[in-house]
């Protein structure tokens, strides 16, 4: 009998086997087609979506959904009035009163009042947050000491009354009102407690056009539906749904998921892009925009042979920027010739960096000599692997070669690892990069990437850990980016802005800009009305409505 | 037992140090960057490198996980501080169901085949097999995945692209997967077959006179089956481990993808989670193979 014995548990198992797979079998109904419209699109696993540290473009289209601040920013930089009623800022530039919309709910029943922005704010920088995204508050009274555990409060925000949000700041900003298009500055109900209450963490309740349908599904999905008790503009979709892609492949997903009809809105694998342009854009189904970010090749600015700046305006005027948009881009990127963005129309000025405007191979021959950058001298060009970089940043490499006769070494490396490098003290060459605004203002670029307080070096080690990573130092640079914080006549500002650019690009080449931040995407046009990149490089789900 | 069990602790133990030294040995800060452009408060280092005892020497990390392990506690991950099991739970479910799926299909396919390409030796089905099976060996696996998606999925639509927790988007990599190990299944399985076909205790059953299905059952097939058990048993270990290509091409949620995610953030608690856990099932599964040879050969015992 021993045979028959095994060989049935062999049957069994198998039987067994097919059963438990067979478990979740059963077709349900995909819930397509409802009351307004269900918009569908594909994102990668966001860090987070409680406004705490909801940081990069997934959490923050989430984040954006559910709650609604003060501001926010249309697609072309503009700030614009959500629950701010109305604002007041002291002449020194350091008091700001905000009066808040009043009557508007959160989704469970608690009023959005003064309070409200007091908590949240306060929740962002507290010390057990680590957040990452308390930078944007720093300017506020009061930050330091709660950031680093001494005070519980936020001695900077206060709410006199329900109405009444009361900022003070520690110095003079007459941009503070762009911050807090950040999503971060969110109002918070009671029940969102402190940033590790891990229930409101993956099911936020916020006040935003939209609310969480069930809880964050890692990895999996995350449904939104149309919250029917807006105070502002209600949404028009009734449900957005949110597929959870691996980071490996999404692009890849996406754009295979709005062929075959699964998405309403996708990204492209970058090799992709002029076949699904020529596909889709006589359908109408393609969009192209213009963003705010720009890419660029770090220079670091103290060590050898970069560091100085005729050094790096040979390296500028040697890259033919058309020629590797067109090329390797195939037409898909174009050349940025300042550090600002085009849609940051009131600072925005095209050409501020000369040597960016067209390759010079005489100039850069004569910047190289006058710089020390002779024929044969080692450039470290480093680049973070797999992010499909490879192709140009050899394009750039070999357009050194032959135009300054460098011998450029290219230096993959995975990005932990490579920003310990950046950090080094000692390092020197060239590193690629690139910067999206947190913020529609040009302080979010200038002083992030060039001013010397964000080299933020350790004293002790020389680390340095600010996103200044060429270590560009300039005092009239820094007095420029402070005065202009000062500075409360909008067109005064914007001009001083245009001056630090000025110096610190043109004059002084502190980094060299490559590329503008264009983005594309394809959007089911035929099923959907009204959808366009938000200023935050995702779909204005707000906005959208079904046809 | 005990000892096979005392190996398992010496195996996994083992395990855990090397990677820790490993881990310890790469270059960057693991909580040092956002994997992004933009750099990480100094004050949120600070904090979080606190938080996770990253200050410590590595023997005194390496002792504090070993504590937190034996309570079933793997430490929280790096990126959205959610606890290790509780994010790796779910994966562990979708890589198993995956891999049983595969393993299912592997012993459908690949023994029928053998099975039939052995009784029916040099016939048009045996070349047919042969054949097959030596492209399926042949073709990486995440050619035939993504052919499988762009056909199927993409262009007649018959799957969805992203699983829905049914049925349906388990076949394309399930098959995927076991495609290659059916092919081996099938070569491994005809091949000993076709000794044991030739061996005398076969030829003494078919004298003495016993129905051939008897002899196929009970003699021929009980024989060539350990080699194909064995095979299966090392395979599901690598099956779960080696879902990586295929869990990424067809977005599957499982421990493969989250290794892969790990490795590029350096994601150290979710790398260790699921190495130790990885470590844990081949090891099992080795021990549950030894016992099979028992139930399928009486005549090997246990030591």
């Amino acid at each position: 009998m021993r045979g028959a014995t095994s060989a049935k548990w062999v049957v069994g198992a198998v039987i067994v086997a097919m059963a438990a797979t067979a478990c979740s079998s059963g077709d349900k109904d995909s819930g397509a087609g409802a009351k307004g419209g269900s918009f569908r699109l594909g994102i990668t696993e966001p860090t987070a979506i409680d406004p705490f540290n909801s940081q990069e473009s997934e959490g923050a289209l989430v984040t954006h959904n559910l709650f609604t601040g003060l501001y926010s920013a249309t697609v072309d930089g503009k700030l614009k009035p959500e629950l701010a009623e109305s604002v007041q800022t002291s002449d020194d530039g350091k008091t700001w009163t905000f009066k808040i919309k009043q009557g508007t709910k959160f989704t469970n029943g608690e009023p959005v009042d003064a309070e409200a922005f007091v908590r949240g704010w306060t929740r962002v920088v507290a010390k057990d947050s680590a957040s990452d995204v308390a930078y944007p508050f720093a300017g506020i009274a009061g930050y330091k000491e709660l950031n680093s555990g001494g005070a519980t409060t936020f001695a900077g925000v206060t709410a006199p009354d329900a109405s009444t949000l009361k900022v003070e700041l520690s110095e003079a900003d007459f941009e503070f009102d762009k911050k807090t298009v950040h999503q971060a500055f969110s109002p918070v109900p009671k029940v969102a407690g402190a940033a590790s209450n891990k229930a409101y963490n993956d099911a936020p309740i916020g006040n935003g056009p939209f609310k969480m349908e069930g809880s964050w599904q890692h990895n999996k999905s995350i449904t939104l539906v149309r919250n029917d008790d807006y105070g502002l503009q209600k949404a028009k979709l009734a449900k957005v749904e949110i597929s959870i892609l691996n980071s490996a492949n999404g692009s890849t997903l996406e754009y295979q998921g709005f062929q075959s009809g699964q998405f309403d809105w996708a990204r492209m694998p970058t090799p992709q892009l002029p076949v699904a342009k020529a596909k889709f854009s006589p359908k109408k189904q393609w969009i192209e925009a213009d963003t705010s970010g720009v890419n660029y090749l770090v220079a670091f600015n103290q060590v050898a042979p970069l560091n100085n700046p005729d050094a790096r305006k040979a390296i500028s005027y040697a890259i033919d920027r058309e020629a590797i948009a067109k090329g390797v881009f195939q037409g898909m990127q174009k050349p940025a010739t300042s550090v600002l963005p085009p849609s940051f129309a009131d600072t925005y000025v095209d050409g501020v960096c000369s040597s960016c405007v067209k390759q010079d191979k005489e100039k850069a021959k004569q910047f190289a000599e006058k710089g020390g950058l002779k024929p044969g001298t080692v450039l470290d060009f480093g680049y973070n692997t797999g992010a499909g970089h490879e192709e140009w940043v050899q394009a750039i490499a070999q357009q050194l070669k032959e135009v300054l006769g460098l011998d450029v070494k290219l230096n993959g490396k995975p990005f932990k690892e490579a920003l310990a490098q950046q950090q080094d003290k000692g390092t020197g060459g060239l590193w690629r990069s690139a910067w999206g605004a947190d913020y529609p203002t040009p302080d979010n670029f200038l002083y992030p990437l060039l001013d010397s307080g964000s080299i933020n070096e350790d004293p002790a080690t020389g680390k340095a850990a600010g996103d200044n990573r060429g270590r560009y130092n300039n005092p009239k640079f820094d007095e420029l980016i402070t005065k202009a914080r000062g500075t409360k006549d909008p067109a005064a500002r914007a001009a001083v802005y245009k001056e630090a650019e000025k110096l610190a690009i043109d004059d002084e080449q502190g980094l060299i800009p490559l590329w503008k931040r264009t983005q594309f995407r394809l959007a089911a046009t035929d099923k959907f009305d009204n959808i366009q990149l938000d200023f935050f490089e995702d779909p204005n789900l707000a906005e959208i409505s079904a046809k | 037992m005990i000892r096979r069990l005392g190996q398992m602790v010496v195996v996994l133990f083992g395990a855990t140090v090397i990677l820790f030294c490993c881990l310890f040995v790469l270059p960057g800060d693991p909580v040092g960057s956002l994997g992004g452009d933009k750099a990480r408060d100094p004050a949120v280092v600070e904090a979080l490198r606190e938080r996770y005892g990253l200050n410590d020497p590595l023997p005194v990390q390496y002792g504090n996980f070993v504590k937190n392990l034996a309570q079933g506690d793997l430490g929280e991950d790096y990126t959205q501080r959610r606890p290790v099991t509780e994010v790796l739970q779910p994966k562990l479910v979708n890589t198993a169901e995956l891999a049983l799926a595969a393993i299912v299909l592997d012993i459908a396919i690949g023994l029928l085949a053998g099975l039939i390409a052995a009784l029916f030796r040099y016939s048009f089905w045996d070349v047919l097999i042969t054949l097959l099976t030596t492209m399926a060996v042949g073709f990486p696996s995440f050619v035939i995945g993504m052919v499988l998606q762009k056909v199927f999925v993409v262009q007649v639509k018959w799957f969805p692209l992203i699983s829905d927790g049914t049925m349906k988007s388990l076949i394309l990599p399930a098959f995927t997967l076991a495609i290659l190990d059916a092919a081996l299944v099938a070569r491994l399985m005809r091949g000993t077959m076709l000794e044991v076909l030739r061996a005398d205790y076969v030829k003494t059953a078919v004298a003495k006179g016993l129905p051939r299905r008897t002899v196929l059952v009970k003699h021929v097939m009980r024989n060539s089956i350990i080699p194909v058990v064995t095979y299966l048993g090392i395979s599901f270990g690598s099956l779960l481990g080696g879902a990586l290509i295929t869990e990424a091409i067809f977005n599957w949620d499982g421990i493969g993808l989250a290794l892969v995610q790990a490795v590029q953030q350096q994601n150290n608690p979710i790398i260790i989670g699921v190495v130790t856990f990885g470590v844990a099932v081949f090891v099992l599964l080795n021990l549950i193979v030894d016992l099979l040879y028992a139930v399928l050969d009486p005549r090997i015992r246990l030591a």
